[in-house]
């Protein structure tokens, strides 16, 4: 029996002043009915392009090779006319996206946005369409089916929001689902919870699915067979055991071991010291961020909490978005002003008068933001970036600002010819280590670390981590380390706090917190973490 | 409770505006040198004597202090005083010209209206077509050619040689002027926004809906583009209101602009604080409608 979709040699490039880029060069699967096809690879190995290309919806500046054929049943896709192909669209073919927000329209009620797919494909004519929608809504598991059409979508939270997009995905009835990174910007536990959904919607209507992830751990627990792409090019397929367990390509050898290492890594608990003394403590913080305007209400993010972080030791501060966690972590360096309690570093008050602090003391407190594009100025080079603690908190190292600057590059695995590049110029990895740096040179006590690998490819995460760690031992810095991924939490951190909704809900050691968890909110988020299937 | 204090805001703010407005137009007309007097003795030939007793007469030898007193008592009373030229109430002035501007804003907003949606709209959905170029034309022609060149070539073409439309008291001509200047101001930012939106993510799941192009643009992306739209066209209609001065002098229409014109040379200070009161609170309501058409249209809570 022929496959229900067959891609042969899918080649997509972008053709530009400088040269045409090759996005997706000569890849080759098959999906047969009712089966899942993984598609594993980092940010610009041409996955997500692979799915689009399916529903010809790739972006208008993107050229499709004419070698290429995608044969959905007999029929060749991309030679198919406009319109038999708006048909499918929605229709036999659908498709999920990563960040449901953006991909809901703002300004229409998410039962019209349904209703408008179902209406359509007209899969049903029998049934009215406000039933159809409500069935679909009831299949995808939303509260109240019959009322939550009325909703727009910033009234939903993102789990509820990926679930009307799956609704509107099942509209048109389809024979393939393509899944791109649809739990991406979603919690933990919010991801468990929708492939679980999707794992059920497959079972029930006999779905084939083409499932995009960059994580690994969550592919192995969707699919029957795994294609591992980077840099536009297959690197390896097969069935998802065998892959898993006998990688042949170095690349996905790697990334497996990437995962298992983070997975498996033993924290040494306790550093010989007999007691070390606490270099940050809090004491019943409490941050508020003020209402706009006259109509909305204060918003209390962090609500008195109370930690003591010693030195030398690594605190994995973790919890969902909006659990109150990067607050703290601005609130400690001065971002944001708290509203109550107190902070001390090295036995001194912050909240109250911080900037009476003379300006040496605040090299003792760093701190390292999530996006290193983001959190590095594109007008300077590493050169200017790295200059400014020596500005700002008048260092004056004997050696000389450049040597320093040099030692510090080193320091973080980059050379001092760096030092003229400008960010764009950098990978991302490389960009975190230039923030790493910067944050190092003025030699601080404490580091808060927020976020900082979520932005990063899994085996480049590996290296980032790898080199916040030995430098933690070298330096016997004290880390304040923020995350919401749990793995690599496991890797870096001695203990552990859990926020939820502003609170500390538990804290204790690493291997304590991650075996036995006490809280209830604690085991739901440890439950739900995607892991390798055993191998 | 809160929407009951989001309004009272709402209308002290305006309030105190209008009265900002009024006070700073007050103090302006009568520190330009010259009052209605002058213009009066120019014009009738009066001795030194005969003004003296004029001023007395209309009440301009008082403190200004007392002149305002005056004219704010009057106009909580609906009293906007009386045209010192004319003699007749300025507010029955002013009613008669309201119409005329109201109908030659009207019309020029909706023509501007009409074609840059429709323009942009083409433009988007056919983005190699001669409607990006007409975009751009319509915008340099708003930029390029002030409304009254414009209006002396189209008085020149159609009144004089082709001998059409009566030079004095036309509308069409004017309209269309108008129309098209205010379509090239809207056209350019509105296909500039609906171009942008075209590549966001939620106009990517209207095509993997398999909605057509139409339907996309006109339902997905055009209600996504109206902030643009509406604040473009609020800016405009407040111009429109108190400035299709050129146009309404040019044409000879009885409007807004021709009495404000005329108040203005006559140094007619009721007239003039009538007119300005009008536009004051002309502006305010475009301004208040537009930012309830915007909160109609999104129901995202304000950032």
């Amino acid at each position: 029996m022929a496959p229900l979709l067959d891609v042969r040699r899918l080649g997509i490039s972008f053709p530009g002043a400088a040269g045409s880029i090759r996005a997706v060069d000569d890849v080759t699967w098959q999906l047969e009915a009712g089966r899942t096809l993984g598609i594993v690879g980092e940010s610009g190995s041409g996955k997500s392009l692979t799915g689009l290309a399916l529903l010809r919806l790739l972006p208008a500046a993107a050229e499709v090779d004419d070698a290429s054929r995608i044969f959905y049943r007999g029929q060749d896709l991309l030679t198919l006319p406009e319109d038999r192909m708006r048909a499918l669209r929605g229709g036999a073919l659908a498709i999920v996206f990563q960040e449901p927000m953006a991909c809901l329209h703002p300004l229409l009620p998410v039962g019209r946005q349904v209703g408008e797919a179902v209406r359509r494909h007209a899969a049903r004519p029998d049934i009215r369409v406000h039933t159809q929608v409500e069935g679909l809504f009831a299949e995808v598991g939303l509260p109240e089916p019959d009322r939550i059409g009325r909703r727009y979508p910033h009234e939903l939270s993102g789990g509820q929001q990926q679930r009307v997009m799956l609704a509107m995905a099942l509209a048109g009835n389809p024979e393939v689902l393509v899944a791109d990174e649809p739990t991406t910007a979603l919690d933990v536990t919010v991801q468990a919870q929708i492939l679980t959904l999707l794992r059920e919607l497959q079972e029930h209507r006999g779905l084939a699915m083409v499932f995009i992830s960059h994580d690994l751990a969550v592919v192995s627990s969707m699919a029957h067979d795994v294609l591992v792409m980077r840099r536009g090019r297959m690197v390896e397929d097969g069935p998802m055991q065998q892959v898993l367990t006998r990688p042949r390509s170095q690349y996905a050898q790697v990334l497996i071991a990437a995962r298992r290492r983070l997975h498996e890594s033993e924290t040494d608990t306790g550093h010989g010291d007999a007691a070390p003394e606490p270099i940050l403590h809090l004491d019943g913080l409490t941050v508020d961020y003020a209402g706009r305007g006259l109509r909305t209400a204060k918003v209390r993010a962090v609500d008195g909490v109370s930690l003591t972080l010693a030195g030398g030791r690594t605190m994995g501060l973790v919890g969902e978005s909006g659990s109150g966690k990067s607050t703290i972590g601005k609130a400690v360096v001065g971002l944001v002003r708290p509203s109550g309690g107190d902070i001390r570093l090295l036995g001194r008050s912050l909240a109250a008068d911080r900037w009476r602090q003379p300006r040496a003391f605040r090299r003792h407190c760093q701190i390292v933001l999530q996006n290193p594009y983001g959190s590095l100025n594109p007008r300077l080079t590493v050169a200017d970036a790295l200059m400014e603690p020596f500005v700002t908190l008048a260092l004056r190292p004997a050696e000389g600002p450049w040597a320093r600057m040099v030692a510090g590059l080193e320091e973080v695995g980059l050379d001092g010819d760096t030092l003229s590049r400008y960010p764009h110029q950098l990978s991302g990895g490389q960009r975190q280590r230039v923030c790493i740096a910067r944050a190092l040179i003025p030699e601080p006590t404490l580091l808060i670390c927020d976020e900082i690998v979520s932005a990063l490819d899994v085996h480049v995460q590996f290296q980032v981590l790898d080199l916040l760690k030995r430098l933690q031992k070298s330096r016997r810095l004290s880390l304040l380390f923020i995350g919401h991924d749990l793995e690599v939490i496991r890797f870096i951190a001695d203990d552990i706090a859990v926020m939820h909704q502003g609170r500390i809900v538990e804290r204790a050691g690493t291997k304590q917190v991650l075996e036995e968890p006490q809280h209830p909110y604690s085991r739901s988020l440890i439950s739900a973490i995607p892991r390798l299937a055993a191998a | 409770m809160t929407t009951v204090l989001t309004v009272l805001w709402h209308l002290t703010r305006a309030a105190t505006l209008i009265a900002g407005i009024t006070i700073l137009v007050f103090l302006l007309v009568r520190v330009v040198p010259g009052d209605v007097v002058d213009v009066l003795a120019i014009e009738g030939g009066l001795t030194d004597a005969q003004a003296e007793a004029l001023r007395a007469n209309l009440g301009l030898t008082v403190s200004w202090f007392d002149q305002f007193r005056a004219w704010c008592i009057g106009v909580l009373q609906g009293d906007f005083g009386e045209s010192l030229r004319f003699r007749v109430p300025a507010a029955d002035l002013l009613w008669h010209a309201i119409p005329v501007t109201l109908r030659l804003a009207a019309a020029s907003l909706l023509l501007g209206f009409v074609l840059a949606v429709s323009v942009s709209l083409l433009a988007t959905l056919r983005p190699q077509s001669v409607f990006v170029s007409l975009v751009d034309a319509l915008n340099i022609w708003s930029i390029s050619v002030p409304t009254f060149c414009a209006g002396l070539v189209g008085i020149l073409v159609f009144s004089l040689w082709l001998g059409w439309l009566p030079v004095l008291g036309n509308f069409l001509v004017p309209v269309i002027i108008l129309g098209v200047d205010a379509a090239g101001q809207i056209v350019k930012p509105l296909h500039e926004e609906m171009k942008e939106l075209g590549t966001a993510a939620y106009v990517r799941t209207a095509r993997a809906k398999g909605l057509h192009p139409l339907r996309i643009v006109i339902v997905h992306v055009l209600p996504a583009a109206a902030p643009v739209l509406l604040a473009m066209t609020g800016l405009i209609a407040a111009s429109f209101i108190g400035g299709a001065l050129t146009m309404e002098v040019l044409f000879g229409l009885p409007g807004v602009g021709s009495l404000a014109f005329n108040a203005i040379n006559g140094r007619d200070y009721p007239l003039i604080q009538a007119v300005v009161l009008f536009l004051a609170v002309s502006v305010i309501l475009i301004n208040f409608a537009t930012d309830l058409a915007h909160r109609l249209i999104d129901p995202r809570p304000e950032r």
